[in-house]
C-alpha cells in the first residue's frame, strides 16, 4: 500500500503546475471564481479551449487513439487537481466529455474524422439532447420521433434542460425509430445539425436568472442517415455508456475542495456554527476525495471499477450543496445579493458589496441546486448504488 | 500510488479473518470480551508480535499491519483490548529493557496490560484515582500516565491497588483504580514512540470501527431479504433500499478515511487519524443505528447480533472523545 506519487508523477505534476503558472491569466482565473452556473461561459470557455489544445492537453482524458495525450488515470487525476487548485475555468462537457468520447467509441471512421477535429477547435458546440418534458428520470419513455425517408431522419420532438443550447450548433440526441418494440430498443443516436430550419431554442431562466437552460424544439428536421451513431435501436446502450462515462472519469472532490479553501480566504476566518460546517463539509470532501482516488488507482492497476464510484456524484451534489448555501451564510445579508446583470465578471456588475464572492454567492447556491438533479437525481443514484454494490 | 495488501500483509488478513470465523458468527458475535484462551491463541499465531516494535522483540508491524488486524476484529465484532494493552501499553514498555518480562508476555497473550490516566508519584510511589480503565478488571499490570505526564508500569500484585469493577456498554469489564501508594516503575518510552502509540491505537479503533460498519450493513441486507412484508421482501420497498444506500455511501466514505491515514507518511499520519476519527466517530454510530432501525423490532433486541454491535459501535465511536474531540482538535 503506498499512496505517494512516482518521481515521474512528481515530475508531470510539476510540469502542469508550470503551464497553469503561465497561462492560466488572471482574467481566467477571475471568470472562473466569478462563473455562477456549471460551465465556463463561452468567451472564457473559448479562450481557454484554445490555450489547452495548443498545448495538447484538451482532451486529456481521451485514449491515445482517439488523440488523447495517453495519461494514466493518476495523471489525468493530478492535472484535475492542479486545475481546480489554480482555479481555472470549467469546460463545458457537453462535447468534450459526452459525445466526444462516445464518437470516438461509436462512431464510423468518417464521424471520427469530421467531427471530432471541429469538437476539438470549438468549431462545433455541442449540446444534449436527452431529456423530454415527459421523459426526465424515466428517459426511455422519450417521445421525439425520427421517421427513416431515403436517407435522411425527418426527427419531430420537444426536448428540455439542454445546457447551453442557445450558444450549440450541434446537438446530439435520442430519438425513437421504432415505436413497436420495447421501448430502449426503439431509441436511436443522432447528431443533429442545429443550424437548419426547424430547430428552435427557447431560453429557460433560472431561479438565479442565470440563462444556462433551453427547451429545444425540433419541427421535421433533417438528420442524414450517416448522421446517427451507432445501429438504428442502438441509442440506448450508447446512452448508457455515456451517462456512466458522463465525467470521463473526471473526480468530483479537487473542485470542492478548492472552493472550499477559497471560501475560507474570501468569507473567513470562519467562527462557530459556520466553521463547524466547513469542517464537517471538508471531512466529507476529503473523503470523497479518496473515495475518488481508490477508484482511479485500482483502474490504474487494471480493475474494472467498483459499484462505489457510483457513490461519487450523489455525494458530491451534497457536499457542492452544503458548501454553496455555507458561502450564503458566511456572507450574511450581502450574501443575498442577485444583480440581474450577467457575467457577474462583466463590465456591466454593479459595484459590489463586499466583494465579488459576496456578490455571485446567491447565484451559485440556487444554481447549485440542480447538482442533485441533473445527470440522474439523487434518488436515481440511491437506487442504482443500491442495486449494483448491494445485490437489491 | 497503489492499494495492493503485501503477499505478508494478505497472509496475516486471512490468518485473522479464519481464526475469529471460526469463533465468531451472527450469534456470538459482540457477546462479551473475546475469552484469555483465544486471546492467548492470537498471541501465540504472533499477531501481537507483528505490532511490537522491534526494540521490543516485535516485528514493527507498522499503521497498514495495525489496520488490517484491526478490521478483521470490527468485523467479527470481537471485543479485545488491541489498541490499550498492545498498541499504547505495549509502546509504552518497549524502551525498557528492564520490563523485558511484561513485554514478551504480553506478545504471546499470557499477560493483560491496562491503560490509567491519573495519579501522582510521591518517593517512587503512585497514588490517586483512575476512573474506568477499560479492561482494568483483568488487567495483570498497568501502564500509568501521571497527571504530569510520567509513564509508569505498576503491577497488580502490589497492595497498593483497589479495583473497583464497572461494567461498560459493550460487556467489557472496565475498573476504577485506586492507587494507594502503589509501587511504580518509570518507564522511559521516548515522545516519538508515545506519540506513535496514541496515534497507531487511534487507527486501530477507526479500523475496528469500519470493519463493524461493514458487517452491520451485511447484516442489515440479508436481513431485508429474508423479512417478508405486505407479502414480499422489504428489501423490495424503495424507501429500504435507499436507507441501505446511505450506509454503503457512509461505510465507503469512512473506509477511504481509514485508508488514507493508514497509507499517508509518518508525518502526516496524526492529523489523518484525528480527521478520519472526526468522521467516522459520528458515521459508524448513525450507520448502526440505522442498522437496528431496518431490523425494526429484532434490531432493539440482545439477540441479534446488529443490537450488540450497536452497543460496541457506541464504546468504540466514543472513545478519546469520539468525534467531538477530533473536531475540535482539527477546528483548533
Amino acid at each position: 500500500m503506498d499512496l505517494s506519487l512516482t518521481k515521474d508523477q512528481q515530475s508531470f505534476r510539476e510540469e502542469v503546475r508550470a503551464f497553469l503558472a503561465a497561462s492560466l491569466t488572471p482574467e481566467l482565473r477571475r471568470g472562473a471564481e466569478l462563473t455562477s452556473g456549471v460551465f465556463a461561459e463561452p468567451d472564457i470557455a473559448r479562450e481557454w479551449q484554445a490555450i489547452l489544445e495548443e498545448q495538447g492537453w484538451l482532451v486529456y482524458h481521451w485514449p491515445d487513439h482517439a488523440g488523447g495525450p495517453g495519461w494514466t488515470p493518476i495523471q489525468r487525476w493530478i492535472f484535475e487537481k492542479e486545475c481546480a487548485e489554480a482555479g481555472a475555468p470549467v469546460l463545458p462537457g457537453m462535447g468534450l466529455k459526452l459525445v466526444g468520447p462516445v464518437l470516438y467509441t461509436f462512431g464510423t471512421q468518417a464521424q471520427q474524422d469530421y467531427y471530432l477535429p471541429r469538437l476539438r477547435s470549438a468549431e462545433h458546440f455541442w449540446a444534449q439532447g436527452f431529456s423530454e418534458p415527459g421523459a426526465g428520470s424515466d428517459l426511455a419513455s422519450l417521445r421525439t420521433r425520427a421517421v427513416r425517408e431515403g436517407d435522411h431522419y425527418i426527427v419531430s420532438g420537444h426536448k428540455i434542460w439542454t445546457t447551453q443550447a442557445q450558444y450549440a450548433n450541434r446537438l446530439f440526441a435520442l430519438v425513437r425509430t421504432d415505436a413497436e418494440v420495447k421501448p430502449q430498443k426503439g431509441i436511436s443516436f443522432l447528431l443533429i445539425d442545429m443550424a437548419q430550419p426547424g430547430v428552435t431554442v427557447k431560453p429557460i431562466l433560472s431561479a438565479s436568472g442565470d440563462h444556462e437552460l433551453n427547451e429545444v424544439f425540433l419541427d421535421e428536421v433533417r438528420v442524414p442517415v450517416s448522421d446517427r451513431v451507432g445501429d438504428e435501436g442502438q441509442g440506448w446502450s450508447i446512452a448508457k455508456f455515456l451517462l456512466e462515462n458522463e465525467r470521463g472519469g473526471s473526480s468530483f472532490a479537487p473542485a470542492i475542495l478548492a472552493d472550499l479553501a477559497r471560501l475560507h480566504t474570501s468569507a473567513g476566518p470562519l467562527t462557530g456554527e459556520l466553521a463547524d460546517r466547513a469542517l464537517r463539509l471538508r471531512l466529507e470532501a476529503e473523503a470523497l476525495e479518496m473515495t475518488e482516488l481508490r477508484t482511479l488507482i485500482e483502474i490504474e492497476h487494471g480493475a474494472a471499477p467498483d459499484p462505489r464510484s457510483l457513490t461519487t456524484k450523489l455525494l458530491a451534489s451534497e457536499i457542492r450543496q452544503g458548501l454553496e448555501a455555507l458561502a450564503v451564510d458566511a456572507f450574511g445579508l450581502a450574501g443575498l445579493q442577485l444583480p440581474g446583470e450577467r457575467p457577474f465578471y462583466g463590465g456591466d456588475m454593479p459595484a459590489p458589496v463586499v466583494s465579488p464572492a459576496a456578490q455571485v454567492a446567491a447565484a451559485r447556491y440556487l444554481n447549485a441546486r440542480a447538482w442533485s438533479i441533473f445527470g440522474g437525481t439523487s434518488e436515481i443514484q440511491l437506487t442504482l448504488i443500491a442495486k449494483a454494490a448491494l445485490g437489491l | 500510488m497503489n492499494l495492493a495488501l503485501s503477499d505478508e500483509q494478505a497472509m496475516v488478513r486471512d490468518m485473522v479473518r479464519r481464526f475469529l470465523a471460526d469463533r465468531y458468527d451472527a450469534t456470538t458475535m459482540a457477546k462479551g470480551p473475546m475469552s484469555s484462551d483465544d486471546w492467548r491463541a492470537l498471541g501465540e499465531l504472533g499477531l501481537f508480535a507483528l505490532l511490537m516494535p522491534e526494540q521490543a522483540g516485535g516485528l514493527g508491524g507498522g499503521a497498514v499491519e495495525v489496520m488490517i488486524i484491526s478490521q478483521e476484529l470490527g468485523r467479527a465484532l470481537a471485543i479485545t483490548p488491541l489498541a490499550e494493552a498492545i498498541l499504547l501499553c505495549g509502546r509504552a514498555l518497549a524502551a525498557d529493557q528492564a520490563v523485558g518480562g511484561w513485554t514478551d508476555r504480553l506478545m504471546q497473550g499470557d499477560a493483560l496490560l491496562a491503560f490509567a490516566r491519573g495519579g501522582e508519584v510521591v518517593d517512587g510511589r503512585l497514588s490517586g484515582l483512575a476512573d474506568i480503565v477499560r479492561d482494568g478488571v483483568n488487567a495483570d499490570a498497568f501502564v500509568v500516565e501521571t497527571e504530569v505526564g510520567a509513564l509508569l508500569l505498576v503491577d497488580v500484585q502490589d497492595s497498593g491497588i483497589r479495583r473497583i469493577p464497572v461494567r461498560l456498554v459493550d460487556g467489557s469489564m472496565a475498573a476504577n483504580v485506586r492507587f494507594d501508594a502503589a509501587l511504580a516503575q518509570p518507564l522511559t518510552a521516548p515522545a516519538s514512540l508515545w506519540a506513535e502509540a496514541h496515534t497507531l491505537a487511534g487507527l486501530s479503533i477507526i479500523a475496528e470501527l469500519v470493519g463493524a460498519m461493514s458487517t452491520l450493513l451485511d447484516l442489515t441486507v440479508d436481513y431485508i431479504k429474508q423479512r417478508h412484508q405486505f407479502g414480499k421482501p422489504i428489501a423490495s420497498f424503495q424507501v429500504v433500499q435507499h436507507r441501505c444506500a446511505r450506509m454503503y455511501t457512509w461505510l465507503e466514505q469512512s473506509r477511504s478515511l481509514l485508508l488514507k491515514a493508514a497509507m499517508v507518511g509518518e508525518k502526516e499520519r496524526t492529523r489523518a487519524v484525528t480527521t478520519a476519527r472526526a468522521y467516522i466517530g459520528d458515521t459508524a454510530l448513525k450507520l448502526a443505528e440505522e442498522a437496528v432501525q431496518l431490523h425494526g423490532g429484532m434490531g432493539v433486541t440482545n439477540e441479534l447480533a446488529v443490537g450488540r454491535g450497536l452497543r460496541r459501535v457506541l464504546l468504540l465511536s466514543r472513545l478519546h472523545g469520539g468525534g467531538i474531540a477530533a473536531r475540535s482538535a482539527l477546528a483548533a
